[in-house]
């Protein structure tokens, strides 16, 4: 293949774009993080499209990857380079207009470079050499936690309509031994509480010898505030003496 | 897509369930008992690091780093579903990170526990470790900063030789 690897990037992004069918209001901009085994991803999803021309695939190798373990490495010809070029990665507005099976997909997909990348780390600590693109790590861990976040928020609506639930896991306020309020999460036992005897230990009140130390930590907590506040008013006073309205000359 | 489709389909119906079928790690799964669904993880957190062996390995075997959570069936099945790589067998073992180095406060450093697998492919599959560094003679452009520095330090190591009319007879020797 002639084309670089830029354009074969691009190229590829293009392809993505024409099958994954996304609304005309979103562009796939070509500095698009799409890894190399878009190759096979676009493969994949062509086979679900039938509106697109098998015509148009006939530059790229139209088999699917079945070399597994080869999934963990680079493409050869980024072995030993210094610099590798890749795209932005994926920003939560962009993945919001996905739908959930492309997300899915997409998920796989940059698990397998997140994969890719930590086996060229390791090697290359191993090696005492630098690693071909350091910065593709942290792309990927930021695409792949903005694609959390938009499926939650999917699964948070869709819980919010269907059954009035803002959590998923159920909890409520409980006091614990020291007299701090926080929010219990439940969890799932086989057995009842009250047959429960390491539950049993772990108190959910607050005993009245404790009460003095809450009201010590409290007046801490408020003198603390006080004193800041304190020294927010004399800084400010300071100032207004430095720099006086009075004297102030307005251009 | 492959047949495992049924394993891997994002859940879009919602149930009854008091955890979400996401992150993998440092979640707590449902609890198990008899006659409850196979549980699905949907979109796993775990990522596996292939790393070159230590130790000689016979020549079917891969060794990974994995998270500490996993366990050898996590392993297999990671393996087969994504990956489509045969698994014959799956040992693993915890490796303990030293904590007894210090830092210049002379607190203890910890360095990260990890899991390592031995995996044995299946169907007399081999697999050998590439070397991903090959020397590459990368020439520096013409004109550019690397392009002078690169001639400088040729002409160093020109000037650092012993005469040649001396036939390799160092400087030591009087005359």
């Amino acid at each position: 293949m002639a084309a670089t690897s830029a354009g074969r990037i691009a190229g590829l992004c293009r392809q993505f774009q024409r099958c994954v069918s996304i609304s005309p209001s979103f562009k796939l901009q070509q500095t698009e993080y799409c890894s190399s085994r878009c190759v096979s991803l676009s493969n994949r999803l062509s086979s679900f499209s039938p509106a697109v021309n098998s015509a148009q695939y006939r530059l790229f190798h139209t088999s699917q990857s079945r070399k597994g373990l080869e999934e963990f490495f680079d493409p050869p010809e980024n072995w030993g380079e210094t610099t590798v070029k890749s795209g932005a990665p994926w920003t939560a507005k962009q993945l919001r207009a996905k739908s959930n099976e492309d997300l899915h997909k997409l998920w796989y997909v940059l698990l397998k470079e997140k994969n890719m990348l930590l086996t060229t780390e390791q090697e290359s600590k191993r090696q005492r050499l630098q690693m071909p693109g350091p910065e593709r790590l942290k792309k990927v861990e930021r695409s792949m936690t903005r694609l959390d976040s938009a499926v939650q928020e999917r699964e948070g609506a869709l819980r919010l309509l269907l059954t009035g639930q803002e959590k998923g896991r159920p909890g409520e306020w409980r006091r614990n031994v020291f007299g701090h309020v926080y929010w219990y999460r439940f969890r799932e036992h086989p057995i009842p509480w009250h047959l429960n005897s390491r539950y049993r230990r772990k108190r959910f009140f607050t005993p009245e010898f404790v009460e003095p130390h809450m009201r010590l930590r409290l007046e801490k907590r408020i003198r603390s505030k006080v004193r800041k506040a304190q020294l927010e008013k004399q800084k400010e006073e300071k100032q207004a003496e430095l720099f006086p309205k009075a004297s102030a000359q307005t251009a | 897509m492959r047949n495992q489709d049924a394993v891997k389909t994002l859940k879009t119906t919602h149930t009854h369930k008091p955890y979400r079928y996401i992150m993998a790690r440092r979640l707590i799964f449902p609890l198990y008992q008899y006659g409850n669904p196979q549980l699905r993880v949907f979109r796993p957190n775990w990522f596996l690091t292939l790393v070159r062996p230590g130790k000689e390995q016979p020549p079917d075997t891969v060794q990974f780093r994995v998270p500490l959570e996993m366990t050898k069936y996590d392993v297999r099945n990671y393996l087969q579903k994504i990956y489509e790589v045969p698994v014959a067998a799956v040992r693993t073992r915890i490796q303990f990170g030293s904590n007894k180095k210090r830092n210049h406060l002379n607190q203890r450093v910890k360095r990260p526990d990890y899991k390592v697998a031995y995996v044995q492919l299946a169907q007399e599959q081999t697999f050998e470790f590439p070397n991903i560094f090959p020397e590459k003679d990368a020439k520096a452009t013409e004109g550019s900063v690397e392009e002078m520095q690169e001639k400088f330090m040729e002409d160093e190591k020109q000037r650092q030789k012993p005469d040649p009319r001396r036939g390799g007879v160092t400087e030591w020797f009087g005359l």
